[in-house]
């Protein structure tokens, strides 16, 4: 068991290819570490170079404290989950379990009894004598499972282990591994796109974009505080309504501009939050579940008209574009261009039992607690500090 | 109503008018004449000439005219020496199997792991694959010759006082024969294991290396085994090819001597049938070659089927 540490880690492929760029992420021993980012964002990289499949262009990887950046894969003592399992087909689950123990020397019997506790672990108890092509999907992934804590490395690395499983499996073993890894102890760097798993799986999670770091946080930190527009817009599902709008910072509130209609929100936000000065464009992000339907009546709404709606069962997704003066004399006319040639631009998450229908005019209103600031620009958070 | 009666009325009418054969049974039919022109060719080319060679053992053939002896040809056949040569030379020859597959697979892995100049090492050991084995005859005798590249090279090491000529003794020109032939083998049984070796999914030798695999044992534990089917058509192709395709090369370079040194069964049967004019006789030497190499096939389909 050890800690794993990156530091200004980077990867060049070829010429210009730069898959990790000056990754420094610190994984503490026993901590289950998350790496997700969307598709091509270096995820599998970093994990390669971690596992020495992969040269390290610059920077520095250690493991335990030792620099790991020349040792071959095979004296790193790390298991590796791959996404195709990379099951040896022509050996009998027990043996592809017991594989590393062999390498390393373990008597027969050490080794019979570590596999059989491996398997009881994994309900693999059955399949010890089939070899890998006579078993399931799921049965695989739990023999790759198998193979992984066998050997009890000092580190878990898991690249997307549970994107070949269908939808009921992938829960079961998404609860699984996490369950086995707080067993055992082991620092675990898990990657996957999936944000479900992200967010259940880790006790932290790390956010890539283009090879480069954008946050590393507890899930529910990333969560409540993304520390820019792709963290925000990219965890949380559907993800965070991010708004485009004027802000005037006033003396006791904070007025927001969509469009033509304004809202206030409390007048905290001013000293937690880097705001411009008055008048000048911030990307303001609210989370679909923060939009709330009110009555026309209340103060501090805003008038949107529904353009979409998707039921999901649990809970229905109201796609909203608000009313400007002039959009208003569109929302007027009759016909059917209208309903396509209209944008939306908030998304509202909403209980099954709420009653609209597209074209709806609603009042909504913003949680007032609830509101991100970004920078027009950069896309960066205008938080000053965690709260 | 009435539509789901008449649909129902045809369903039932259909039963009787068309005899259903079972699924399996049209599977049998429709098999069987797919393989029809398969068959026939094999009974025209291959069936109908076995059976002919069987009626010429049982008789005296001077290729022209043939009379009915019965089985007295076979009762000398087994007293002829020289068969019994030509067998031995055959198994000896089976000595060079191990190195016309072994070096073609240490060439392999090798390439497959892109060593420095692996481009060049391609094309010089695809070669003798594109090259007549006439040609490589000719060459191999100029190599091995008295005054041969061989004997050249041993000069050039500095060892002046050594002569060779290989294939000039009874007792080492077998061996060069087999060298040869293990050279003319190393082409296509690369090959055949460079394919093999591009099949072997790559994250496999990437997690026995996790697993703390080294090198050789990556190489046994799983390249060989995932490999092991391509080796065992490298080795009936190459056992096959020895029995019967090394007789262009005996042709030139030893005329199966000195004396009957190098003298297979191929070439015994060439030399009984149009030196000696004894096409009875060749006939059957030809069937017991025949039966040689079929148990060399049986004796691997078995194998191959064992291992699904
Ligand atoms: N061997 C390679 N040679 C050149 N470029 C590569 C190589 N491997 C990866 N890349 C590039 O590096 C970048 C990161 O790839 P990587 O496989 O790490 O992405 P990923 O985050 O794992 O994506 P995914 O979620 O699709 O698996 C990509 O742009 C990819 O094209
Ligand atoms: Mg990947």
């Amino acid at each position: 068991m050890a800690e794993i540490t990156f530091d200004g880690v980077t990867k060049i492929f070829g010429d210009d290819i730069r898959a990790v760029d000056e990754l420094s992420l610190h994984v503490a021993d026993g901590e289950f570490m998350v790496l997700v980012g969307p598709s091509g964002c270096g995820k599998t990289t970093a994990l390669r170079m971690l596992a020495g499949l992969e040269d390290i262009t610059s920077g520095s990887l250690s493991i335990g404290g030792a620099v790991v950046n020349n040792v071959l894969p095979k004296d790193r003592d790390v298991a590796m989950v791959f996404q195709n399992y990379a099951l040896y087909p022509h050996m009998s689950v027990e043996k592809n379990i017991g594989f590393a123990l062999k390498i390393r020397g373990d008597s027969k019997s050490e080794i019979k009894r570590k596999v059989g506790e491996a398997a009881a672990i994994l309900h693999l108890t059955d399949y010890l004598e089939r070899r890998p092509k006579a078993l399931s999907g799921g049965q695989r992934q739990r023999v790759a499972m198998g193979r992984a804590i066998v050997r009890s490395p000092q580190a878990f690395l898991m690249d997307e282990p549970l994107s070949n499983l269908d939808a009921q499996l992938r829960v079961e073993m998404r609860l699984e591994i996490a369950r086995i890894q707080r067993i055992l102890g082991v620092a675990t760097v898990y990657v996957t796109h999936d944000q479900v798993e992200a967010m259940t799986m880790g006790d932290r999670v790390a956010v890539l974009r283009a090879g480069k770091l954008q946050q590393v946080d507890t899930p529910q930190d990333l969560y409540d505080h993304p520390a820019n527009e792709f963290v925000a817009g990219f965890m949380g599902s559907p993800p965070m309504n991010l708004v485009r709008c004027h802000v005037r910072p006033g003396d006791d509130r904070v007025e927001v501009d969509f469009g033509d209609q304004t809202i206030e929100l409390p007048w905290h936000y001013t000293s937690s939050h880097e705001l411009p000065a008055s008048g000048l464009d911030v990307v303001v992000g609210v989370r679909p579940e923060d939009v709330i339907i009110t009555d026309a009546s209340s103060p501090n709404t805003i008038k949107t008209r529904v353009e979409r709606r998707e039921a999901l069962g649990a809970e229905i997704l109201v796609h909203l574009s608000h009313l400007d003066s002039s959009a208003d004399a569109l929302a007027n006319e009759q016909g059917a261009l209208r309903d396509i040639s209209r944008r939306s631009s908030l998304v509202a998450k909403m209980g099954p039992r709420v009653q609209v229908a597209v074209g709806d005019v609603l009042s909504v209103q913003i949680s007032p607690e609830h509101a991100h600031f970004f920078d027009a620009t950069t896309g960066v958070t205008l938080r000053k500090r965690k709260p | 109503m009435s539509e789901r009666s008449a649909h129902m009325s045809v369903m039932t009418s259909s039963a009787p008018r068309v005899r259903r054969m079972t699924l399996r049974r049209r599977r049998q039919v429709a098999g069987f004449l797919f393989a029809l022109p398969a068959i026939a060719l094999v009974v025209g080319f291959i069936g109908v000439p076995i059976g002919q060679a069987v009626y010429y053992s049982f008789t005296q053939w001077n290729g022209l005219t043939s009379t009915w002896i019965g089985p007295s040809t076979w009762a000398q056949a087994f007293h002829n020496s020289n068969l019994w040569t030509a067998l031995e030379n055959n198994a000896l020859l089976l000595l060079a199997v191990p190195f016309a597959l072994g070096l073609p697979l240490g060439i392999a892995v090798l390439l497959h792991q892109r060593v420095a100049g692996w481009r060049i090492f391609r094309s010089i050991y695809f070669l003798p694959t594109a090259i007549s084995w006439v040609v490589l005859g000719l060459v191999a005798e100029r190599f091995f010759a008295y005054q041969g590249t061989l004997n050249s090279i041993i000069h050039a090491l500095g060892f002046s006082h050594v002569n060779t000529n290989m294939l000039g003794y009874e007792s080492t020109a077998l061996s060069a024969l087999g060298i040869t032939f293990v050279f003319t083998m190393i082409g296509t049984n690369t090959m055949l294991f460079l394919t093999g070796l591009a099949t072997l999914d790559p994250s496999l030798e990437e997690a026995a290396r996790i697993d703390g695999a080294g090198s050789w044992r990556i190489f046994r534990s799983i390249t060989l085994p995932h490999l092991s089917r391509f080796i065992q058509l490298a080795f009936v192709m190459t056992v096959i090819a020895l029995f019967s395709a090394l007789f262009s090369l005996i042709f030139v370079m030893t005329g199966g001597g000195p004396g009957y040194a190098t003298t297979t069964m191929e070439f015994l049967i060439y030399q009984t049938g149009f030196n000696q004019g004894d096409f009875g006789t060749a006939a059957l030497y030809g069937l017991i070659l025949f039966v040689l190499t079929g148990i060399v096939g049986v004796v691997q389909l078995r194998l191959i089927g064992s291992n699904e």
